[in-house]
């Protein structure tokens, strides 16, 4: 009950701020803050909410508002899983909404009224999303997000791309979600309730009794939860969409929304689904569409030009890996269990990472963006890391993180991932291939963010006048994201406690081996079997060497000889020339790689919706029933007054005429018998 | 406890040294080799450290003034000290505890990164071309390295390098690590950035690339550590795949080792003599089909030869 | 009391209605307002009162239709379901007039009304409500069909109010094809009369094998008439020449209403309708649907545009209400429900587009660029319809459409799959369609007209917008308890 409370306590505190920033919406500063201290007030009842869950203090589910013939209500309970997102998007949504404040004021022309209650209202719906053990009221929650999002992502009222990308965002999103409505009914048939609980027996039984039906259901979820991380083929809108948005809704996006696609993969197939055959095949199929993802996403994004598609491709990549490893895990867990456990907290874990370092990524973007108002690295001048430090180092940090650079977070989960790959080759063949495809994608990941911190960051200082950092408040959740990057890369045991305990929280996961078996007590991570180490990552160990060593040079070779240091300008073979004309472009890099992968990623012509013109005559009624009828009546009634024509004679023949007609009639009736 | 502690602490300070003093006598002794093969007298074997001691006090010129790029030589030269400690020279790698292959395979890539990152920074194009091939090179060679890697740990049945070096010393050759090994040892001519892949150097036209900008203790430093690297990764291959004979005594083992990779120097300085310098497109082919041949040998490793 | 204040929910309009049509010039907005502000809100208070019993009141009779039974023929009738159009009717209706306020003015770009035209204005839409709310609580099908045409005769009028010759025309079309339904709905009448002495709600359940098939089936056919279902739909999109608000209450709220209110009421009170007319119903339903669907795309006129919605959302109850009659009352609910919902996040799209054309004097697609620039609030109310209208929750038909497909889904027949399948592919590409043109339209760069003043939008009308964006919210949680009290 305390749970409860304490949601419904951080839901009032969302939905009334948003009404609240609505109402202020003419003084933009005020809007902002009203949302920052609400998504405040959330974001820590949010955590404390966690915390319960984690702590063991198991709440009864809470049922209100029901719905009497749908047997449905929206029960609310948090298990670890529930928990963890919910203390992982609380944060990164708080940073998020802090750092809009004053990023906001670069849309001159644009209200705020239409961003800041909706930016609640869609933190409102994901806590919504994830707390929920009813699954009409999942569905309601995940569409309320779609929706909130959708006016996040055309938010600038004069871009036409903008709205392009909404529309095509809330219709894939939209044809998904209503696929996930006909599994959910499906489902609600034959469990009669739609309570987490019944659907899992029934989903069991269906599995027995119909098959055929049980993996229609999956793949509808499947497609839904698919459809809304951006994992091919359901990607399409994602890129156009997470450009459009404005950079902070960007960051809540890649940050949060997106990763609700996890979520539900593993509600379902975890949660819903009974451990059985269904989960192996499904963990096959789901491994080899990130596996997909991962590849083409991420060799897309090496392509982009423009620093937020860059990174929304890169979005869609990492995606890839997570399904990956959620889905090696799913395939193993019931030959090998140690080693499905690994997969599937190397997926949750590395979605954990990714929220901190893409949300701090895509604010690093929206700095840049700020400061500079371009997104096109190749017209960038770089070297804005001279004038804008501080996000440089985040965005470099955050940039080596999600290339899995050790000893950041991103590789501790990448580590988990091909450890879990390269195992499972006694299994399958594939596994080990899967994880050596995985780290050459790592690499690609580098080469595209090092292009990203070379066109946009690196470089000679730029002259360009009134660049400078950016404000306090858009700087403190880059920096704070970004500490999060560094502490999760240097203690992973910490957050892997609390997502094993999410993994293992769920009914078809229950009884996997303990995180000691997988990692070993920890600190260090260490993969211990009969006394053998299979596997082993000290992120603190070798981030001491390095440093102790860096230092060593630094001081010990580097400085030794007391050099004296010269400012020089750049040598350009003897020339003197202007620097933009000697700037090497970001995307004349990695050509010839680039050229090598071209074209690799498919593209969907846009879908343009007409009816053929005959199909459209032949059901306009008017035009073949109605319209002849009419005319028919109109011409037949026409003819009959054309008999009067106001002549007595005419009528007495009409009268003689019809007298006849009438005796012949009942001479032919009575058959000549009077 | 405190005795195997301070074993370990011993020989990580040990390997460390003996990488900093033997990599430069390493390439010392192939420029003579090279020299050799050429007809020419050549430089004295020594003649890396002197080069280093001078450039070590010579005036330092910064076209980019940032504390992060200051410190970029040292971290890359460190990186690859700490690659080195993660890799077994002689038996039990000090390091082995804290990183296994996956660990070698990525810390390898920091002093990449390093590299590139300076070489982006320094504002030169031709530094910054440099950079992008030496991306490239790497996206090209990291597989080869990886799938090598990759077959050990399965053969092995364990990520760890010492166990799978001690797995290899007692199990004798098997066809499967001797594929892998022959891979790696193609790597190893693009990780020492020799001819034929010398590309994201290539003095005669982007003038030493990455390192246009570079001078004076920057240089030593970053050149050091590419000294470093190309002996690391040698190692690498003769101690995971060419273990043989293993006597158990780590002096013994230490200079077998040294000796093996001594030899495959020798073998990649040949190669790089007697060949032209590839294009970028050309040494991305070459390694592309060597990664798909090593699949081979992971596939061998599959069904356990 | 109930009898009195529910009596006077149906004759205050009227005496509204005769005021305003003799009220001076200028007075007539007043009067109207009143009456129907006081209208709506005893309607209010009379379903609340009534909620939880339901209330039924016989009051007189005719002396030659009498058979023996004491009890009068006609009278006043309150239950769930009536409520549910009541509500409709009532607040609609108000808010319709509220909005007339502003839209019937010399500023209106579209056309310009003086206030001498008021008087007839008011009183044909103050008798409509009327007439709507008498054949919401009508307690009989007799009685109920005389309000019936008594909205057909309405609808005639103010359609053609304009009296220009192609809005004569489409009233006369209206009257013509909505009569034809009539003529089936007295034939219905006729024959349930003579068979069971009875106009009773649950007469035709008392009939057996063909007759009751016949009856149905004729009931069937008005009601298509008055929904404008396929193939009786045409009439609606030509109704578009009626103003604006006539448009929105008339020809999306209420009297298309009256279809589709009759019958669930005639399903819902016996549940005896036979399976093959339910059938019957369900395939036509969805036919119609997609039918009107197909025409979405080659329109230019939004008014068109939703009137075809219209056509497609009164195939939702329709379908909704014969899935009940299949065996599953939880779609018959939900169809109820889309009663209610669907009004509102209609009402508002039509209003929307009322504002439009008031301030812009254009209603085509093609022609209209970035006016959410001008009209906010105007460009707000019509996303906010369109995601009420095409069921996004939390808005309106979310909940409606969602229990329809659960009844679907409870049938034993694969109807409930392929039913599923249509209304989903529906709703996605209706969603997707007339999100887009909301983009077209409000959305973009503004470019203020060169010829024209824009005028600031009257209060009443923002008023009434922003009190239909409340109703798409509000209509689910009014709606789903009253509906779960229709049960067999």
């Amino acid at each position: 009950m305390i749970t409860f409370r304490l949601l419904e306590v951080a839901a009032a505190f969302l939905v009334l701020g948003a009404a609240t920033a609505f109402f202020t919406r003419r003084r933009r500063k005020v809007c902002g803050w009203v949302s920052v201290a609400a998504m405040g007030g959330a974001a820590v009842l949010m955590i404390a909410v966690a915390v319960r869950a984690f702590a063991g203090a198991a709440d009864a589910e809470v049922s209100v508002l029901p719905i009497a013939s749908l047997r449905s209500a929206l029960s609310v309970r948090v298990d670890a899983l529930s928990a963890l997102f919910l203390c992982v998007s609380g944060p990164v949504a708080w940073m998020t909404t802090l750092y809009s404040v004053e990023y906001m004021s670069r849309y001159t022309k644009d209200s705020v009224a239409k961003y800041f209650p909706v930016l609640l209202l869609l933190f409102f719906s994901i806590a919504g999303t994830v707390v929920t053990t009813d699954l009409f009221w999942f569905l309601v929650f995940w569409e309320v997000m779609t929706l909130t999002s959708f006016f996040l992502v055309i938010y600038e009222r004069e871009n036409r791309e903008s709205h392009r990308a909404g529309l095509k965002y809330f219709i894939w999103n939209q044809g998904a979600a209503l696929g996930m409505v006909a599994a959910a009914l499906v489902l609600w048939r034959h469990a009669g309730s739609f309570g987490f609980a019944a659907i899992r027996d029934a989903l069991g039984a269906l599995q027995v009794s119909n098959p055929l039906l049980a993996h229609t259901v999956l793949f509808l979820f499947f497609a839904g939860f698919a459809t809304k991380a951006g994992l091919l083929p359901f990607w399409n809108w994602l890129p156009d969409a997470y450009a459009a948005a404005p950079s902070s809704a960007t960051a809540a996006f890649g940050g949060t929304m997106s990763k609700l696609g996890v979520y539900g993969l593993l509600r379902v197939f975890l949660h819903l689904l009974p451990l059985g055959s269904f989960t192996t095949s499904w963990g096959v199929v789901i491994a080899c569409v990130g596996l997909a993802s991962l590849f083409i996403g991420t060799l897309a994004a090496l392509q982009q030009d423009d620093t937020k598609r860059l990174m929304s491709y890169h979005a869609i990549g990492q995606v890839g890996y997570m399904f990956l490893g959620i889905g090696a895990g799913l395939a193993l867990l019931r030959t090998n269990p140690l080693l499905g456990t690994m997969g599937l907290v190397a997926g949750l874990f590395h979605m954990v990472n990714n929220c901190f370092y893409k949300s701090c990524l895509f604010l690093g973007a929206g700095a840049v963006e700020f400061r500079t108002g371009g997104r096109s690295l190749a017209a960038m001048s770089g070297g804005l890391g001279g004038v804008m430090s501080a996000t440089m180092a985040c965005s470099l940090i955050a940039s080596l993180a999600i290339a899995g650079v050790p000893p950041l977070n991103g590789f501790a989960s990448k580590w988990l991932m091909y450890v879990t790959g390269i195992l499972g080759g006694e299994v399958s063949f594939l596994l080990p291939v899967a994880a050596l495809v995985a780290m050459f994608i790592s690499l690609v990941t580098l080469a595209s963010f090092l292009k990203y911190l070379g066109g946009a960051f690196l470089g000679a200082a730029t002259e360009v006048k009134g660049i400078r950092e950016v404000p306090m408040t858009m700087l403190a959740p880059q920096v704070v994201l970004a500490t999060l990057c560094i502490a999760a890369g240097l203690l992973p045991i910490v957050p892997l406690r609390l997502v094993h305990q999410a993994v293992v929280g769920l009914p078809s996961a229950a009884g996997l081996p303990a995180l000691s078996a997988l990692v070993g007590p920890g600190p260090n991570l260490a993969l211990v079997k009969d006394g053998v180490v299979l596997a082993t990552w000290a992120p603190m160990p070798v981030a001491l060497v390095l440093l102790v060593l860096g230092a060593a040079a630094f001081f010990g070779l580097q400085r030794a000889g007391g050099a004296a240091t010269r400012t020089v300008p750049v040598w350009a073979g003897g020339e003197e020339e202007e620097p933009a004309l000697m700037r090497y472009r970001a995307d004349s890099l990695y050509r010839p790689f680039k050229d090598a992968f071209h074209g690799m990623y498919p593209h969907v012509p846009p879908l343009q919706l007409s009816v053929p013109v005959f199909v459209r005559r032949t059901l306009d009624l008017d035009r073949w029933l109605f319209r002849p009828i009419a005319r028919g009546t109109a011409d037949a009634a026409r003819g009959v007054s054309r008999t009067h024509v106001g002549i007595p004679q005419v009528y007495l023949l009409w009268i003689i005429v019809g007298a006849v007609a009438v005796i012949m009639t009942i001479l032919l009736v009575s058959g000549g018998a009077p | 406890m405190n005795a195997a502690y301070l074993r370990t602490a011993a020989i990580a300070v040990l390997d460390v040294a003996l990488l900093l003093v033997l990599s430069p006598l390493f390439e010392g002794v192939l420029r003579k080799l090279k020299a050799a093969l050429h007809s020419r007298i050549g430089p004295p074997v020594v003649q890396p450290f002197v080069d280093t001691l001078k450039l070590l006090g010579k005036d330092d010129l910064l076209t980019v003034h940032s504390r992060a790029y200051a410190v970029t030589p040292a971290l890359a030269l460190a990186s690859v000290l700490v690659l080195g400690t993660m890799v077994p020279i002689g038996g039990v790698p000090p390091l082995g505890f804290a990183g296994d292959v996956v660990g070698i395979i990525y810390v390898a890539g920091v002093g990449a990164v390093l590299l590139i990152l300076t070489a982006f920074a320094s504002g030169s194009p031709y530094a910054a071309v440099g950079g992008s091939r030496e991306m490239m090179a790497l996206l090209s060679v990291e597989p080869v390295v990886a799938v090598t890697l990759v077959v050990g740990a399965m053969k092995a049945g364990t990520l760890s390098a010492g166990g799978i070096s001690a797995w290899n010393a007692s199990h004798g050759p098997t066809i499967s690590m001797t594929l892998a090994g022959l891979a790696l040892f193609l790597a190893v001519q693009a990780q020492a950035g020799k001819l034929p892949f010398d590309i994201p150097e290539a003095d005669q036209e982007i003038m030493g690339g990455p390192l246009v900008e570079q001078s004076g203790p920057r240089l030593a430093l970053f050149r050091w550590a590419m000294w470093v690297r190309q002996l690391v990764f040698t190692l690498l291959l003769v101690e995971l795949f060419f273990p043989w004979p293993r006597s158990g005594v780590f002096l013994l083992d230490l200079v077998s080792a040294l000796a093996k990779a001594m030899l495959v120097l020798v073998l990649v300085a040949v190669v790089d003599v007697v060949n032209p310098r590839l294009k970028v497109e050309q040494a991305m082919g070459y390694y592309l089909r060597v990664a798909f041949s090593s699949l081979a040998a992971l596939a061998f490793a599959v069904v356990g030869m | 009391m109930l009898t009195l204040a529910l009596a006077l929910v149906l004759v205050i309009p009227v005496a509204g209605a005769v005021m305003a049509g003799v009220a001076r010039v200028g007075e007539a907005r007043g009067v109207a307002l009143r009456a129907a502000l006081v209208t709506a809100l005893l309607a209010i208070g009379v379903s609340w009162v009534a909620y939880p019993a339901g209330y039924r009141v016989m009051l007189a009779g005719l002396p030659w239709l009498e058979h023996g039974s004491s009890a009068g023929l006609f009278g006043l009738l309150l239950d769930p379901l009536a409520t549910i159009l009541l509500l409709v009717a009532t607040v609609i209706g108000f808010l319709t007039v509220l909005y007339s306020g502003g839209y019937l003015q010399k500023e209106n770009q579209e056309h310009s009304v003086g206030a001498e035209h008021h008087g007839r204005f008011y009183f044909w839409l103050l008798a409509f409500l009327a007439s709507m709310v008498g054949v919401a609580t009508a307690p009989n099908f007799l009685q109920l069909f005389v309000f019936w045409e008594l909205t057909t005769v309405c609808s005639w009028s103010l359609i053609s109010f304009y009296r220009s010759p192609s809005s004569l025309r489409a009233g006369f079309k209206a009257i013509l094809m909505t009569h034809a339904g009539g003529l089936f709905f007295m034939a219905a009448l006729l024959v349930m009369f003579v068979k069971t002495g009875s106009f009773d709600f649950d007469a035709p359940a008392r009939l057996d094998g063909n007759v009751r098939g016949a009856v149905y089936a004729f009931l069937m056919i008005a009601a298509w008439g008055k929904a404008a279902q396929v193939p009786l739909n045409t009439w609606l999109p030509d109704a578009m020449e009626a103003p604006t608000p006539i448009s929105a209450y008339l020809h999306a709220a209420a009297m298309v209403k009256a279809g589709v209110y009759l019958m669930a009421r005639a399903v819902s009170s016996g549940w005896a309708m036979p399976e093959g007319v339910g059938l019957v119903m369900a395939i036509m339903a969805l036919v119609t649907i997609l039918i009107a669907l197909s025409f979405y795309f080659v329109q230019d006129d939004l008014k068109r545009l939703l009137a075809y919605s219209t056509i497609a959302h009164l195939g939702y109850v329709l379908l909704g209400v014969a899935i009940g009659a299949l065996g599953s009352p939880i779609a018959l609910q939900g169809g109820a429900l889309h009663i209610i919902c669907h009004a509102f996040g209609k009402a508002t799209l039509f209003l929307c587009v009322g504002a439009v054309a008031w301030k812009t004097g254009s209603r085509s697609i093609a022609g209209l660029r970035g006016i959410a620039r001008i009209m906010p609030l105007t460009a707000t109310a019509y996303f906010v319809g369109v995601l009420a209208v095409t069921g996004i929750p939390p808005f309106a038909c979310f909940w409606s459409k969602f229990m329809i497909l659960a009844g679907a889904m409870q049938l034993a027949s694969p109807l409930g799959p392929v039913i599923m399948a249509v209304v989903l592919i529906e709703s996605l590409v209706a969603f997707g369609w007339m999100l887009r043109v909301g983009q077209k339209v409000f959305l973009g760069p503004w470019t203020p007209p060169a010829d024209r003043p824009l005028h600031p939008l009257p209060v009443s009308m923002q008023i009434a917008l922003v009190a239909l964006i409340a109703g798409c919210l509000v209509a689910p949680v009014v709606g789903i308890p009253l509906v779960h009290r229709i049960v067999p």
